[in-house]
Parts: structure tokens; sequence; C-alpha cells
């Protein structure tokens, strides 16, 4: 399956509104957080349609929860639907978790218990939503602090199996599999050699912190070694694949963001280059 | 109700109630392997930016001791229904004015409906602005069933305390030395013309007339609604409004 985005992106953020609009070079795409714009208008949709005449995007939703025990929210999907139409991403991504249950949302992504019960739960409601958009649904793997004792399988089963059964295709968030790997003592190299290489859409890359029993996914600093380790891994297994960086808090200037996105091209091109002189 | 659906309910109680979770997690027994304390951590966290940020003027009014305790009580009074973490708080100012103890003075409440009304008028939908040489061009005919619609960004705030220079110096100045509003029960007005948004003290009278309009009355019958208030001119008053609100650039084009 061809890609209609390619290359190095970033996350649509606020306070870049005015960089971006001078379309900067390094940016190949951005991916814009979807429940930011399911709003009327005023600023939000000023500069995302003025930005978007420059930009392939993308949608990356946060609060679908897909694996979630209450009916799907058909109004939210009534409203993403619409800014899908409205904005023509190349794909719409959102979580493989569940935000809440009993008509709350904890604003949070909260991990999946990894039972052949929940994969039979999920498996219709991505069907639904697939349905729904008239698109496969793109879900990522999110970074996780608890291990259910309930787990039948591990969290790499449990999505090779997802994307079998369902049909969505992925969004590997390299950071989220080394971050949940420390947490809970699993080699994430595991992890990405699991999941169908045909299946991935995009990676996200992010910054963590380290407290002395946990890694917290907070994307408010940069890239750590181990992680862009791990991404170099993660694209000698699936080939070229459209990359991005998240930060969501301590953002810094565009420049510097754009700085760390080069540093994930020329870790591509020194890869591929490699590839093909060994080939 | 399904083993996930329990599950999911167990899990969503302890991060709400703060509680440990017996039985659910490999691990939960050791102290520093409490994983479920970052979530609780986090969601408090991120339900208290969401306030800080529809709320900056209560935020710096309140300093960041009590706005966090304001933050704690309301979070737990008031859990998210929301999809978009963005409507969090909108019920604030209420929950301010049931609540004495977050409330060092009553006033609060109305900074708060300032800051919901700004940030509501933010993100609303967009509407060209009617122009004063627009009116101008209508004819003799269309007045008595000509509609003036205010633009949907258009907030028309009740407030009891006159607020404003303690809003618009918190607003300029985090550090702003601000002394205690006085008790004069008012309007406000917030709307937004372009991208930015505006607002305007108004008396009672000019708020329901404006009222009446948001609700599709004619100039006609706004113009009714005036000569029932208490204007000793409803004439001149009704003219003087529509002159000022074209001024503000308050009211939207028609729709063709």
């Amino acid at each position: 399956m061809s890609n209609p985005i390619s290359g190095f992106g970033l996350g649509l953020r606020s306070s870049h509104y005015h960089d971006f609009l001078l379309a900067p070079r390094g940016v190949d795409w951005l991916e814009i957080i979807s429940e930011n714009y399911l709003v009327d208008g005023g600023k939000p949709w000023h500069f995302l349609e003025r930005i978007r005449r420059d930009y392939p995007m993308v949608m990356h939703g946060v609060s679908l929860s897909i694996g979630g025990t209450d009916p799907l929210d058909q109004t939210y999907l009534r409203q993403l639907k619409a800014l899908q139409q409205r904005l023509e991403p190349a794909w719409l991504s959102d979580h493989l978790c569940w935000t809440g249950t009993d008509s709350l949302n904890l604003h949070d992504l909260l991990p999946l218990p990894y039972t052949e019960a929940t994969l039979r739960h999920v498996v219709p409601r991505i069907a639904a939503v697939q349905d729904l958009l008239g698109r496969p649904l793109v879900l990522e793997n999110v970074s996780s602090y608890v291990a259910y004792r309930a787990d039948e399988m591990s969290e790499w089963e449990f999505v090779r199996e997802l994307i079998h059964r369902s049909g969505c295709e992925w969004l590997l968030d390299v950071n989220n599999v080394y971050v949940s790997g420390i947490n809970h003592g699993f080699d994430p190299r595991s992890y990405i050699e699991a999941i169908p290489a045909a299946a991935v859409r995009q990676i996200h890359l992010a910054g963590h912190e380290t407290h002395p029993d946990y890694l917290i996914d907070t994307h408010d600093q940069p890239i750590c070694p181990a992680v862009w380790a791990l991404y170099g891994e993660t694209l000698r297994r699936l080939g070229p694949t459209p990359t991005m960086i998240e930060r969501d808090d301590h953002i810094p200037p565009l420049a510097e963001l754009i700085a760390e996105l080069d540093l994930a091209r020329e870790q591509s091109q020194a890869i591929f280059a490699e590839c093909r002189h060994a080939a | 109700m399904t083993t996930l659906g329990r599950l999911q309910q167990r899990f969503q109680s302890a991060i709400l109630a703060g509680d440990r979770t017996p039985g659910l997690f490999i691990d939960e027994e050791n102290d520093r392997r409490n994983g479920v304390a970052i979530y609780q951590q986090a969601y408090r966290a991120r339900l208290a930016g969401a306030l800080r940020d529809n709320y900056p003027v209560v935020h710096r009014s309140m300093g960041d001791e009590a706005f966090a305790a304001l933050a704690d009580a309301y979070i737990a009074a008031s859990p998210s229904h929301f999809r978009s973490i963005r409507w969090f708080g909108d019920t604030l100012a209420d929950f301010l004015a049931g609540s004495p103890a977050h409330l060092p003075h009553p006033a609060l409440a109305d900074l708060a409906r300032m800051d919901w009304a700004l940030r509501g008028a933010f993100d609303a939908a967009d509407a060209p602005v009617l122009t004063s040489a627009e009116v101008g061009r209508l004819r003799a005919e269309q007045w008595p069933t000509q509609r003036f619609t205010p633009l949907p960004s258009l907030r028309l705030v009740e407030l009891a305390w006159r607020i404003e220079p303690i809003w618009k110096a918190l607003d300029e100045d985090p550090d702003a030395q601000t002394t205690a509003p006085v008790f004069d029960p008012h309007w406000l007005l917030v709307w937004r013309p372009g991208l930015d948004c505006l607002w305007r003290s108004a008396d009672a009278d000019e708020a329901k007339a404006l009222q009446t309009l948001q609700q599709g009355a004619s100039f006609a019958e706004c113009c009714a609604q005036i000569a029932d208030s208490a204007a000793s001119d409803p004439a001149a008053t009704a003219i003087d409004y529509l002159r000022r609100w074209l001024a503000d650039g308050l009211l939207a084009k028609a729709q063709r």
C-alpha cells in the first residue's frame, strides 16, 4: 500500500501558527489534534485553513475511546467526519485505549487488558468507525504504567491480532514502545518486530521523563538517544515511513523542532543509503 | 456488564478517588510500582491545566495555590463529560458562587463569567460584520420588518459586580495590584468581529434589546421592547443602540 504522504512532519501547535504561514522548509506534512478543531470558528480555523493550503495533513484524535465500554459517541464521530470532509487528511488516527466510562472522559489514554474478550469487543467498534468514516482507522500504541493481571497475551501479540481481524492500520509510536518496554520489562525490539510492516502508516517520535521507577510519556523534551536507536531499528524493518515529532509541553521555537526533525531525516537517509549500498 | 466494563469502572473509580485498585494490576502491592498513581496525578494535572487555560484571569486573581485548591474541588465535583477538554470548566462560575470556601470575594464568580464568555467568543462561529453603510442603504419599506442579527460570538453576561477594571488590569499584568470591586449589577457584552474578542459593559435595557435580536425578533419588535423599558425617549434610545452596535461591529451581515 502506498502512502499518500511521505517524509517528515510535525504536530501543528497554536504557538507555531504564524511560523507555518511562512511555510518554512524542512517540514513535509503536519498532524493536527482533531479535538482542537471541533469548534465553529475563530483563530483555530483561520490559521488551519491557511496552513492547510501549504501542507498535507493527517488528523490525530485523543477521545475516540475505541476500547471503551460506553457506546461509541455518535455526535463526536459525526464531528470527526465533518472535519475529515473539510480538511481532506491523508488519514485519521486515534489510540488503542479507553478514555473513560459511564459517560465520563478522563482525558487520558488508558491501556486495555490484552485478552481475547477485549479483541472481540474492540474489533466490531473499529469496523463501525471505519464504516462511518469510509476509510481504515489508524490506531496508535499508548505508553502505559500498569499491566493487568487479566492479560492473556503481550501487547504486541494483541496489536498484531487486532490488525489482522479488523483491517485497521497502525501509527507506531516508537517512544511509547520504549517507555512501556522499560516500565514493564519487555524488549522494545520484540514489539517492533511483531507489528505487521504493511499496516504501519506513520511513526511518532517524542521525548519522555525519566523517574526512578518509571519513564513517563510527557512530550516535553527532545527525543532521547535510546529512542533514536530504536527508531533506526524500526526504519530498517519497515522501510521509509512517514515520521513526525510530537511536542505538547515546553514547546520550543519552531526552528528547534525542525532541527530535531532533521535528525530523523538524516538518520533515515543514512539507513537507506546503507541499505542500497549493501544491496 | 462485561468483565471489561467492570474493570474500566474500577480503574476509573481509582483514578477519580485516588484509591488503590486491589486485584487489578500486576505489582500493585509494591509501593514503588504504583502505576495507578501516575494516572491519578496526570488526570488532576491535565484538568487543572484546562481550567487555568479557560480561566486565566481567575487564576491570576487567586494565585497558584488558591486556584489549585479550587481546581481540585471543582474536578472532584464536576468530572468531565466532554470529548474535548477545551470545554472543561463550563460551570466553574456557578460552582464558585455556591462554594463560599473557595470564594474570598463574591465578585470572583463574575470574573469567572467574564473569562468563560471570552473563551466562548474566541472560537465561536464566524460571520461577516454588518456595516453602517449597508444599513444606510435600507429602503424605508424594509424597516418595519428588518431584522438585525447579532454576531454568533455575542455573549450577554449578567454581572453583579463592577469587575471589568480588575479583569483588564490582571489581563494586562499578572501582578497588577487591584482593589475590591463595587456591587453594581449590570451586563457585559463579549463579541468577536474579527480574530480578536472585544468586550464592554452595558445596562440591562441594552442587553435585553440584544437578547430579543438574538431570539430572532425584528428591529420593530426590539423597539417595542425598548419602549416598554424605562427609556425616557425610546425612539432615540433605539437609534443610539443601533448606531453603537454598528460602530462596535456587533451585528452580522444578513445571510443570503
